[in-house]
């Protein structure tokens, strides 16, 4: 009887000891979450081509690379419409102080990057689009899981990013370049807008006439 | 109370069984030039933060904890750390573009200005990794300084 006790004592030692790690590792992965919509349905998949030609043995194994796997149907769209709907969507619920809004819609966001048609770009600007593409993509994945001053932080990046892309593709869109001194602690921080008007993403009700158009794009 | 045995035995012999497994050791002792070290000209006092509080998750070299060869742990570590290398990999970083770096180097400043890195789960068993006050604005100033 006494060895048993010890036996079924020894086991609950493991599940409890188990239990805690599997919780613990839990609360840090939530990332995955938001993805798994995207399994069983058809979605399309960038070859994400980390052709740099380095031997990186691990690199191969156990996922180490961010792969972005939003669903997009439908055909792939040759402009940059797509992205920047999202991002002034993204934008405009920063404004609003809606952090669920805006990780909503980066998520449409990091669709958006899927959908878009890479290929019809030519030689000499497909190696800066994989670039931006990459960290506009690692922001967006991080503003879809983070807290509202996190989701500023990452906007920061994000709307550098956009801002190259539309400097490198192109768009008929009128938009604007705008600045607030007072954002990314006081470093300050571009924003992209579709209206003449400011309504600050990076201060939201706190100050939301806070910047000025720095450039029309 | 016949069941609770049954139970018991069972999840023994799951627990005994995956101690079998082998696990992926992200031990890789070589280097790369494209080690973070050699990408920048770091000064040896963040060389050994780095080394001490980010490495273990976010390099090809963990320094392993005894209880890594127990099951499920060797498993919830293994994913962890393939998870943290594929946000930020210290070894890989003079490989990242010229633009993922800077957005790096940011994210790193503002999440130990922040407290967020390391995890309080991973400085709970590490003391000796939480970072002091000091810590903290020198590995801030010095990337302010590198950010371009």
């Amino acid at each position: 009887m006494k060895k048993q006790i010890l036996t079924i004592g020894t086991a609950m030692l493991f599940i409890v000891g188990s239990a805690t790690f599997i919780g613990c590792g839990n609360s840090e992965n939530h990332e995955d979450e938001s993805h798994e919509h995207a399994e069983g349905e058809e979605h399309v998949e960038e070859g994400h081509d980390h052709s740099d030609g380095h031997a990186h043995e691990h690199a191969e194994e156990g996922g180490e690379h961010h792969e972005n796997t939003a669903a997009f149907e439908g055909e792939k769209v040759k402009d940059l419409s797509l992205i920047i709907d999202a991002y002034l969507e993204l934008k405009n619920n920063l404004v609003l102080d809606d952090e669920a809004a805006t990780a909503e819609a980066s998520e449409k966001m990091l669709a958006a990057f899927n959908g878009f048609d890479k290929s019809s770009l030519d030689e000499s600007k497909a190696t800066e689009y994989a670039e931006i593409e990459e960290t506009a993509v690692e922001n967006a994945e991080h503003i879809a899981k983070s807290e509202i001053y996190h989701q500023r932080e990452h906007f920061v990046g994000l709307s550098e990013d956009i801002n190259d892309l539309i400097a490198l593709v192109g768009t008929n869109q009128k938009l604007y370049l705008d600045f607030c001194p007072m954002a990314n602690n006081n470093k300050g921080a571009t924003w992209i807008s579709e209206i003449e008007e400011i309504n600050n993403p990076y201060m939201g009700s706190k100050m939301p006439t806070c910047g000025k158009i720095q450039q029309e794009l | 109370m016949k069941w609770i045995k049954k139970i018991v035995v069972v999840v023994l012999v799951a627990l005994v069984g995956i101690q079998f497994f082998p696990a992926k050791r992200n031990q890789d002792k070589t280097i790369l030039s494209s080690d973070f070290t050699k990408t920048y000209d770091v000064p040896v006092n963040i060389q050994t933060i780095l080394k001490t509080s980010c490495y273990d998750c976010h390099s090809n070299y963990t320094e392993y904890p005894w209880y890594n060869k127990i099951q499920p742990i060797t498993w919830l570590l293994e994913n962890h750390i393939a998870e943290g290398k594929a946000e930020l990999n210290f070894s890989e970083f003079g490989d990242y573009s010229k633009r993922r770096k800077k957005n790096k180097l940011k994210s790193i400043a503002s999440q130990v200005k922040d407290n967020e890195m390391p995890l309080s789960s991973y400085t709970l068993i590490h003391s000796d990794a939480k970072l002091s006050e000091k810590e903290k604005t020198d590995i801030v100033s010095w990337i302010e300084k590198n950010i371009n």
